[in-house]
């Protein structure tokens, strides 16, 4: 490969009479029509830059921003494993709590007796079907045994302790009135 | 210019030139050896290196009675492990807040012994039995108290691991028909071994890329495989009533002394076994507390001969055939001899003239037997079959038993020896399980229509679909709704005269039952002197809505029906109560028992 520019001008074309004089029409080009210089677009330059670097400082806020949320997820996640691991122990005492083993133990422990005497009333005559008898430890048709039915999720500690009656602060108590107060047929409403 | 110097300069281009694409070309192949050739390997060791695999667990299903009510569910549970190599002081901040303080080895053991409830010289034995290792597990599963606890002191040497276990909030209620399943989390028992295909989830796996600090980096988590949740499976219990019933059999088996005892309930319309109660029963909670006999459901797996309360169904199927009435007339002597069978009463007595109610109301055997010569014995086993004794019921239950009405050397019932012939009109020399007993007297309770027995309602899924639930069914006419009723009536008869009347009296309602006295096989073929007693029967006779079957195994001091009497008064009672059944309000009819 040549270089053109290092090529003396003497070697383009045919070469030329010595002494002969230049050719008229060679002349040289003429100065360019005067424009008016063109100043350098100094806001191109300002507008580029500025954008790269609006660009780049918002990708860093939003990186900022994304890692910011980051560790909020992995702080909120742990909370979350927590409240769920709470959520559960209660869930289990809770479920335990309610086991019929648990119930019956308490109900028995303040002094409840299941009636295994069952009595209706008829709604549309007032009628009372079987007969009415009052419930007694004696006649309880079932007296809880931990032992029998056993749930080793429960804890002998959670009987509660059967209530001492105030006998100052409790009203006297009536006697009973056997005698169902009601006469004739229920109250119904009259609206047809 | 000389052309010295040019060649010079050229050369000088040329070895520049050469050296640059030389150059250039070892980056070349190296970028493409990284970028192409390696880039597989190269990638996955670069995740790998600050990726995280995390295991999401996909939860076992819930195992819920008729109510809801949750009888079996998964929680977590976490071992305790350590890395002993690296037991030794560190540093911790302070309860006041101010600064650091050195806790030691022996004082972090103290505390963790504490916090676990365990003997500090337990711990150190585990931790000193290879100081090397860089594993030694402390504790299996602890609760999340205990784990909120050990998490508190900041020990750098424990590890923790989360795992699925199984709790039974209701203990042994139940705990023979919803199992347990082992350490591993394999079922093993019960309904937790016969559902395991709706109850069981699979875990997933869930990849993220984490910082040095463990901090995911948003928007790299992978999901690789999704966790799937397993479904729950609803039983048709009622926990309560088998609370109650448990608790009545449990206190009666004691009371005379038996070794075990058995109460079924099933809705008389539907076939639905709404308690399934024995006692003992395992509590899932604890397995290792109940003998191993016991750990299973019995009333589906354990055959026996049923003994008297057969006899309604022999009764039953006398008169569906056309063989025998209500007031069909017998003369009922204390010993019959047919052929090679020579049949007793359980009491002396001259030869009665019983009807066939008079026979279900005093156990005649004798009476029984006689009646049966109107119908032909392959008739009588036909009857057994359309009962479906003999076979596995609907529900499947793992280790379920058919029970046996021929033995399994006999091709067919008239192959069978007089004695036995006899035998089975009264429930010896045929076995059934507690739920097959329950289900025939079902089918006589619904006017002759036998359900299938249903004990799972079905699956029901995460996104509340239920598959698996039993197809609606209207059931089999196994014998007339005459028969039925008839067999009904006649048992009420032994409800309001029979020997056992007074404890099974329930005020307000009419009640039909039948008493049973079994001989126990000793195991070898002969009748060992133990017994099986039972109590079956329905409520209210006028239109049965419930059944309830009592058995009590080798009772000491009380060996008749007496012994499950009360137990089944009491359920019967408590049965009614629970679902509000209306006291009867038609007088009993009353057959004649003598004529």
């Amino acid at each position: 490969m040549t270089n053109l520019a290092t090529v003396p001008i003497e070697r383009l074309g045919a070469p030329a009479p010595a002494g002969e004089p230049r050719r008229r029409w060679l002349s040289p080009a003429p100065d360019r029509v005067a424009r008016p210089r063109q100043r350098p677009r100094i806001v191109y330059a300002a507008v580029a830059i500025g954008g790269i670097a609006i660009i780049a400082l918002a990708q860093l806020l939003l990186s900022i921003g994304l890692s910011d949320g980051a560790y909020q997820i992995s702080s909120l996640q742990s909370e979350q494993k927590d409240l769920a691991r709470t959520n559960q122990a209660l869930t289990e005492q809770l479920t335990a709590f309610s086991s019929p083993q648990n119930l019956v133990q308490n109900a028995q422990a303040l002094g409840m007796v299941s009636n295994g005497n069952t009595v209706y009333l008829r709604l549309s005559d007032g009628a009372v079907l079987g007969s009415p008898t009052p419930a007694s430890a004696a006649n309880a048709p079932i007296a809880a045994n931990q032992a029998l039915v056993p749930n080793s999720l429960l804890q002998p500690e959670q009987v509660v302790a059967a209530p001492v009656p105030d006998a100052s602060s409790a009203p006297q108590a009536a006697a009973p009135d056997p005698t169902v107060p009601w006469q004739g047929a229920l109250p119904s409403p009259q609206t047809h | 210019m000389t052309s010295t110097t040019t060649r010079t300069t050229r050369g000088r281009v040329a070895i520049a030139v050469l050296l640059i694409v030389a150059v250039v070309s070892v980056f070349v192949v190296r970028l493409v050896d990284i970028q192409v050739v390696q880039a597989e390997g190269l990638n996955a060791a670069s995740l790998a290196s600050r990726s995280d695999s995390t295991v999401t667990l996909g939860t076992r299903g819930d195992i819920l009675d008729a109510n809801g009510v949750v009888l079996a569910t998964s929680i977590l549970r976490y071992a305790i492990e350590a890395d002993p190599s690296a037991v030794d002081e560190f540093e911790r901040p302070a309860a006041d807040g101010s600064g650091e303080v050195t806790v030691t080895a022996d004082q972090a053991i103290g505390e963790l012994a504490t916090a676990m409830g365990l003997d500090p010289a337990a711990i150190t034995a585990i931790l000193s039995a290879d100081p090397s290792s860089r594993y030694a597990l402390i504790s299996k599963s602890v609760d999340v108290a205990t784990y909120n606890a050990i998490r508190a002191l900041d020990i750098p040497w424990l590890y923790y691991k989360a795992d699925q276990s199984r709790s039974y909030p209701d203990g042994s209620v139940a705990g023979n028909l919803v199992g347990f399943v082992g350490e591993d989390g394999t079922a093993l028992a019960g309904t937790e071994l016969t559902q395991d295909k709706c109850l069981a989830g699979s875990d997933g796996t869930e990849v993220t890329e984490t910082g040095e600090d463990g901090v995911a980096i948003p928007g790299s988590t992978v999901t690789v495989t999704d966790a799937v949740d397993g479904g729950d499976v609803q039983l048709t219990i009622n926990s309560d009533l088998q609370y109650f019933a448990q608790e009545a059999l449990a206190q009666r088996v004691t009371e005379v002394g038996a070794e075990s005892g058995t109460v079924v309930v099933t809705e008389a319309k539907t076939g639905k076994i709404l308690t399934a109660a024995e006692y003992p029963t395992v509590d899932p909670n604890n397995i290792d507390a109940t003998d191993p006999e016991y750990r299973g459901a019995k009333v589906f797996s354990d055959p026996f001969e049923p003994g008297s309360t057969f006899k309604s169904i022999t009764a039953a199927s006398l008169i569906d055939a056309g063989a025998a009435t209500p007031d069909s007339q017998v003369l009922a002597p204390y010993e019959y001899t047919s052929g090679d069978a020579v049949i007793h009463d359980s009491f002396y007595h001259a030869p009665m003239p019983w009807t066939l109610t008079g026979v279900i109301e005093q156990s005649s055997n004798t009476g029984i037997s006689m009646l049966s010569n109107n119908m032909s014995v392959d008739q009588r086993w036909d009857y057994m079959n359309k009962f479906h004794l003999g076979q596995k019921t609907e529900v499947g239950f793992v280790g379920e038993d058919s029970g046996d009405i021929l033995p399994g050397d006999v091709s067919g019932p008239t192959q069978l020896d007089d004695q036995t012939i006899y035998n089975t009109t009264f429930g010896q020399g045929l076995t059934v399980t507690a739920v097959q007993m329950a289900s025939a007297y079902q089918a006589i309770a619904n006017n002759g229509v036998r359900m299938p027995v249903q004990l799972f309602e079905g699956c029901r899924h995460a996104d509340g679909t239920v598959t698996d639930a039993p197809a609606a069914s209207t059931g089999e006419q196994v014998i007339s709704a005459q028969a039925a009723q008839d067999t009904v009536h006649m048992m009420e008869s032994v409800a309001t005269t029979g020997y056992a009347a007074d404890a099974i009296k329930i005020p307000g309602y009419r009640v039909s039952a039948k008493t049973g006295t079994a001989e126990m096989s000793d195991g070898s073929g002969a009748y060992g002197g133990a017994y099986l007693t039972s109590m079956a029967g329905m409520a209210p006779s006028d239109d049965p809505q419930y059944v309830v079957s009592v058995t009590i195994r080798k009772p000491v001091t009380i060996t008749s029906g007496l012994a499950a009497a009360p137990v089944f008064q009491k359920v019967l009672s408590q049965v009614l109560k629970t679902y509000r059944v209306q006291p009867s309000t038609v007088p009993a009819p009353e057959l004649p028992t003598t004529y």
